[in-house]
């Protein structure tokens, strides 16, 4: 089941952040087309957080078509957002697997990683414009 | 309200429980001794309306223990104040209890009402049964000795124990109440208790019926009924009677030996008199008769106790419920 | 609907002390409302004449429609944990929930348990020996064992660690979603706030400064950015909370209705923390009040 976690220092509103957590999991495939989202008590039970506050964020991806809520059953996921692109790159994620191995075996640490990817995804994306 | 009522006092119920099986055993086992002791000393007196010889030491002998089960009795209120009226409101007030308790569905009144009635009704339950008791044991030497005006002895048998018990839980509790803190409280308690009981014992009680006031002269026939008749260590003092008055009754104050015309006289003025060692008191009545003597004296006749008993009791409930009203009056306009 | 606590000029002295001051409040129903304030604002006072504790000196209370305190119905409606969760010491914690159960008539002994349970409490403990954070949670077992439909809670984590904190505000919500119980909560942890309030009551100097729906005072509220100018050159409509000034630069918050419309300065959405601070500090005819002993988690 998808977890909920709250940053109070994020500068979004706490129903936002559920909405775009929600959208992130769709995204990721976590949640797939027919799932039930966790009920109100079940996030209260998560985070401490006003029931009003999941009902909000719940009524925001309804009115987004994202998921419908069925009275007495719950709130369930209508529409799929995972992009069939990424479940599909299974060549590629498994190179960048054997590249990330090499390069922690060549003694680089996980925010180097994360720096060097990210300036050569920039760099790349740059070129190509 | 009845449960919780008694969870929280379950403490001082076992301690009093307690102390009362002890003392109960204790009275009975001695009691019963001492009244089988007594009837027979009593059958071998020839003449007991007069007197019997056996019963000064009788008496003394059992005097230390009468003393201390008057205390027990006389202190039993004062500690049910103490301990059971001060912390009844100040223990929850001090620990802020309070604040959870009067948010369950149970009025500040209710909550008062039930602890109080409870309460009140096993502090009488107590002390009755401690007065009973004790009137019981000390039927023979009350018999005996007649002092049931005195102040150890007013305030230990008959009812007026009831009334200072229902007093001092009443005061216990609305000192709890005004002053929030326990041990304040019961000092307190304590102190505005005993002041009282002196109050009435030197002042208030004498009054509470009026009293009646009587001339004796001193002669024969009525020097035959009193105690006693002297000068103490002095001779030449002043002449002092001993014990004046119809049989029971409470002497509150008595003059010394007057003449006709109102001045004290001294023992040297009727030295023939006191220094004839052969006359008893009737004839030292026969022998003063001529001086025309007397004693103005006032006191309550014998047919007074219980009036006096009820009365005291009587006033003592009534402060113990105003003050029961006054933690209602109290609870209602302020409660935190 | 009836508004929970509907308060008008309500006013406590203790002698000459004023605790609150002309007070007047209409908290609707099924928000969770969040009461903050610096210490000696009247936040107390005010939970306390909410649940009957205390009696106003002027003007008038209602909750729920009744008299706080006014008779067993009336108090069985209203729940209360007062501050450091007060409890019987000598009772054990079955005891507590027999003393619930005897006391209230709307008592849900099925319920009471199973919160003890789930909290991993041992029911023959004593109650004196408890820590902080189960205090808490046997105090708030206690006040929603008989289903209050409102709950006032004085700084209930105000000094719980933070796990016990979280926790207990996770039982908290629960209770809201289970049985849609009014809360109202005072508190100067505005963090704990944002998380679970959707009602703001700001005091300050035993006044009322701010009161209302978090989401329509965060929409209505902008601070305004710009070059260094007076109050009065902004558009109408306009309302200035606050206003601070250097050489150069003015820092505006404003209020208003509508949105602010665009001009030569930088608008941007105001957080709840800077709402409450300076709804806090403003000046008042009673004189400027800072805020001591508020707690923030940035």
């Amino acid at each position: 089941m998808i977890e909920f976690r709250l940053d109070p220092n994020a500068g979004v509103a706490s129903y936002l952040q559920i909405v775009q957590q929600v959208r992130q999991a769709l995204l990721l495939g976590m949640l797939a087309e027919g799932d039930r989202l966790p009920t109100v008590k079940q996030v209260v039970g998560m985070v401490a957080i006003n029931p009003n506050t999941v009902l909000k964020a719940y009524r925001e991806l309804e009115l987004e078509g994202l998921v419908v809520a069925k009275p007495g059953a719950g709130t369930f996921v209508t529409k799929s957002l995972a992009q069939p692109s990424i479940t599909e790159h299974e060549p590629l994620r498994r190179e960048l697997e054997a590249w990330l191995a090499k390069a922690r075996a060549a003694g680089l640490t996980e925010a180097e990683l994360d720096a060097l990817m990210r300036t050569t995804v920039r760099d790349t994306a740059d070129e190509e414009k | 309200m009845i449960w919780l009522t008694w969870r929280q006092f379950r403490f001082q119920a076992t301690v009093t429980l307690t102390v009362l099986a002890a003392a109960t055993i204790y009275i009975m086992t001695t009691g019963l001794k001492m009244h089988h002791a007594y009837a027979v000393d009593i059958a071998a007196c020839p003449h007991p309306q007069i007197g019997c010889r056996f019963f000064l030491s009788f008496q003394n002998g059992y005097d230390a223990e009468q003393r201390l089960l008057e205390m027990l009795v006389l202190a039993a209120p004062a500690l049910i104040g103490i301990f059971w009226g001060a912390p009844l409101i100040a223990a929850e007030l001090e620990r802020g209890s309070h604040r959870m308790l009067w948010n369950q569905s149970v009025t500040p009144n209710r909550w008062l009402a039930v602890k109080l009635a409870i309460l009140a009704l096993a502090a009488l339950l107590t002390v009755g049964v401690l007065s009973l008791l004790l009137t019981w044991w000390s039927s023979p030497l009350d018999q005996r000795t007649d002092d049931r005006f005195g102040a150890m002895t007013f305030a230990t048998r008959g009812i007026t124990p009831l009334g200072y018990a229902a007093f001092a839980f009443a005061l216990g509790t609305i000192l709890g109440l005004l002053i929030r803190r326990t041990l304040p409280a019961m000092a307190v308690t304590l102190a505005v208790f005993i002041a009282l009981q002196i109050l009435f014992a030197a002042v208030l009680r004498p009054n509470l019926l009026p009293s009646t006031t009587a001339t004796m002269p001193i002669n024969a026939t009525t020097l035959s009924q009193v105690q006693g008749i002297g000068t103490g260590s002095d001779p030449s003092g002043p002449v002092e009677i001993f014990g004046p008055g119809p049989a029971g009754a409470w002497i509150l104050s008595a003059t010394n030996v007057e003449n006709s015309s109102g001045h004290e006289i001294s023992g040297t003025q009727v030295g023939t008199c006191f220094n004839n060692q052969s006359l008893d008191l009737t004839g030292l009545g026969d022998c003063l008769a001529p001086y025309n003597l007397h004693i103005d004296y006032t006191y309550q006749p014998a047919g007074n106790y219980w009036p006096l008993q009820w009365l005291e009791t009587g006033l003592y409930l009534a402060f113990a419920a105003l003050l029961g009203g006054a933690c209602f009056w109290r609870i209602r306009r302020h409660r935190d | 609907m009836t508004a929970i606590v509907e308060a008008h000029a309500l006013g406590k002295r203790y002698g000459a002390r004023p605790a609150l001051t002309d007070c007047t409040l209409h908290i609707p129903p099924g928000h969770v409302v969040g009461l903050v304030g610096p210490n000696g604002a009247g936040k107390s006072t005010l939970l306390k004449l909410a649940c009957g504790l205390l009696t106003p000196t002027t003007g008038s209370i209602n909750v729920l429609g009744g008299r706080p305190g006014a008779g067993p119905v009336q108090i069985a409606k209203v729940g209360y944990l007062a501050q450091d969760a007060p409890i019987e010491p000598a009772l054990s914690i079955a005891d507590h929930l027999k003393l619930g159960a005897h006391l209230n008539p709307r008592w849900d002994k099925a319920f009471a348990a199973a919160r003890i349970e789930g909290l991993g409490l041992d029911p023959k403990q004593k109650a004196g020996k408890l820590s902080g954070g189960q205090r808490a949670q046997l105090a708030l077992t206690i006040a929603t064992g008989k289903h209050p439909d409102l709950l006032l809670l004085d700084e209930p984590v105000a000094s719980l660690d933070p796990i016990a904190r979280r926790d207990f505000l996770k039982l908290l919500m629960d209770t809201v979603a289970e049985h849609g119980t009014s809360v109202i909560l005072s508190s100067h942890l505005i963090s704990d706030l944002e998380r679970v309030c959707d009602y703001l009551v700001v005091l300050a100097s035993a006044q009322v400064r701010l009161a209302g729906e978090v989401e329509e005072l965060t929409a209505a509220h902008r601070w305004i950015t710009c070059t260094r100018r007076d109050a009065d050159t902004l558009p109408a409509g306009v309302e200035v909370v606050s206003a601070k000034h250097t050489d150069r630069q003015s820092t505006f918050m404003v209020r208003s209705a509508t949105p602010v419309p665009s001009g030569d300065w930088v608008s941007e959405p105001v957080g709840l923390e800077d709402l409450v601070l300076t709804y806090m500090e403003r000046d008042t005819p009673a004189g400027r009040v800072a805020p001591q002993n508020l707690e923030s988690t940035r």
